[in-house]
């Protein structure tokens, strides 16, 4: 067994006794009793990322020899969180941001919960908004459904 | 004149190809035909090296694919085409945020490369090309250009000095 030295106390090496052996929790959803609906994002786990799931996000500064990286996270999680605002309760799915050149190309899956013309108004709202603080073209490209796509149910 | 006529041919050639794709592709043949047309001559290039890179290898595929595809329908001598080994960026965190350093976490970022060479290219070509190709950049895809230039050796290096040398030898005093 591991004894710790400083306070002489009996530390059994079990794992799951230890706080820091528990598995990964980072974006995963935990098997439970088959009642909770899942979508195919949610499902898969991070380590699922280029072999069976896409990327939310797509710029170039992850990649070797680019910068700017920072930047253009700090601006996804406040689009993120911002259109997670403005379109209470209608977001199917996560939001994925693309850019490509100077475009900012927001695409999300909305419920079909607003009468249309209010959601064209909260489009045209948001992409206003989001233009004149980015200082840069940015494209909502929006698709409905009736519910959120299950993909399978935990 | 020639580069008149070769800008005439190219823009021919992008009309034929284009007639055929997308509308948003048609804006920018429109947008190319107001190009102006000057008198000095065109530049040469012996190499023009475009290398992409991404985090998606299937992109990259596809991506080559069109580049590839463009150049042949442009008559662009496509030299090689080939794919240098990707890099790898690992981190290791710690796990835990308070102590337990022997549990860590490893993240990666791959990036992938895919290389072409374009050979004995004019600069209106090369330009053209590049466009349309940088226009249609996927999303999450950086690429890099690399031109080699041919330029006219300079008059004054063609004859070798020691043919000079008789008119200049005179004996200072």
């Amino acid at each position: 067994y591991l004894q710790n030295k400083k306070t002489a106390k009996f530390y059994p090496s079990i794992r799951f006794l230890y706080p820091s052996c528990h598995r990964n929790r980072a974006a995963r959803i935990r098997v439970g009793k088959g009642d909770r609906p899942v979508t195919y994002e949610q499902a898969h786990h991070p380590h699922h990322i280029a072999h069976r799931k896409g990327w939310l996000s797509q710029h170039t500064s992850n990649l070797k020899g680019e910068d700017r990286a920072a930047e253009r996270t700090i601006e996804d999680v406040f689009i993120r969180r911002f259109v997670f605002g403005t379109f209470h309760g209608c977001l199917a799915n996560e939001i994925v941001i693309k850019r490509r050149g100077n475009v900012l190309s927001v695409c999300a899956v909305m419920l079909q919960k607003l009468p249309p013309q209010k959601f064209y108004f909260l489009i045209g709202y948001t992409e206003s908004l989001l233009s004149h603080f980015y200082k840069c073209p940015v494209k909502l490209e929006i698709q409905t459904l009736q519910d959120k796509a299950v993909y399978k149910y935990l | 004149m020639a580069s008149l006529m070769s800008l005439r041919r190219e823009l021919f050639s992008l009309a034929r190809i284009l007639s055929g794709v997308s509308h948003l592709v048609r804006f920018l043949l429109f947008f190319l035909m107001q190009i102006t047309v000057t008198e000095e001559p065109d530049m040469l290039f012996q190499k023009v090296v475009i290398l992409v890179k991404g985090h998606d290898r299937a992109v990259l595929d596809s991506y080559e694919f069109f580049a590839t595809m463009a150049a042949k329908e442009l008559g662009i001598t496509i030299g090689k085409v080939f794919e240098p080994p990707k890099a790898i960026e690992r981190l290791t965190l710690l796990k835990s945020i308070h102590i337990f350093k022997k549990h860590r976490v490893q993240y990666e970022m791959r990036t992938h490369y895919r290389c072409i060479e374009l050979y004995n290219i004019t600069g209106c070509t090369a330009q053209v090309y590049l466009e349309y190709i940088q226009r249609n950049l996927p999303e999450g895809v950086a690429m890099e250009v690399t031109k080699t230039a041919m330029e006219k050796i300079p008059d004054h290096i063609l004859e070798p000095l020691w043919k000079e040398i008789p008119t200049d030898d005179k004996p200072s005093q």
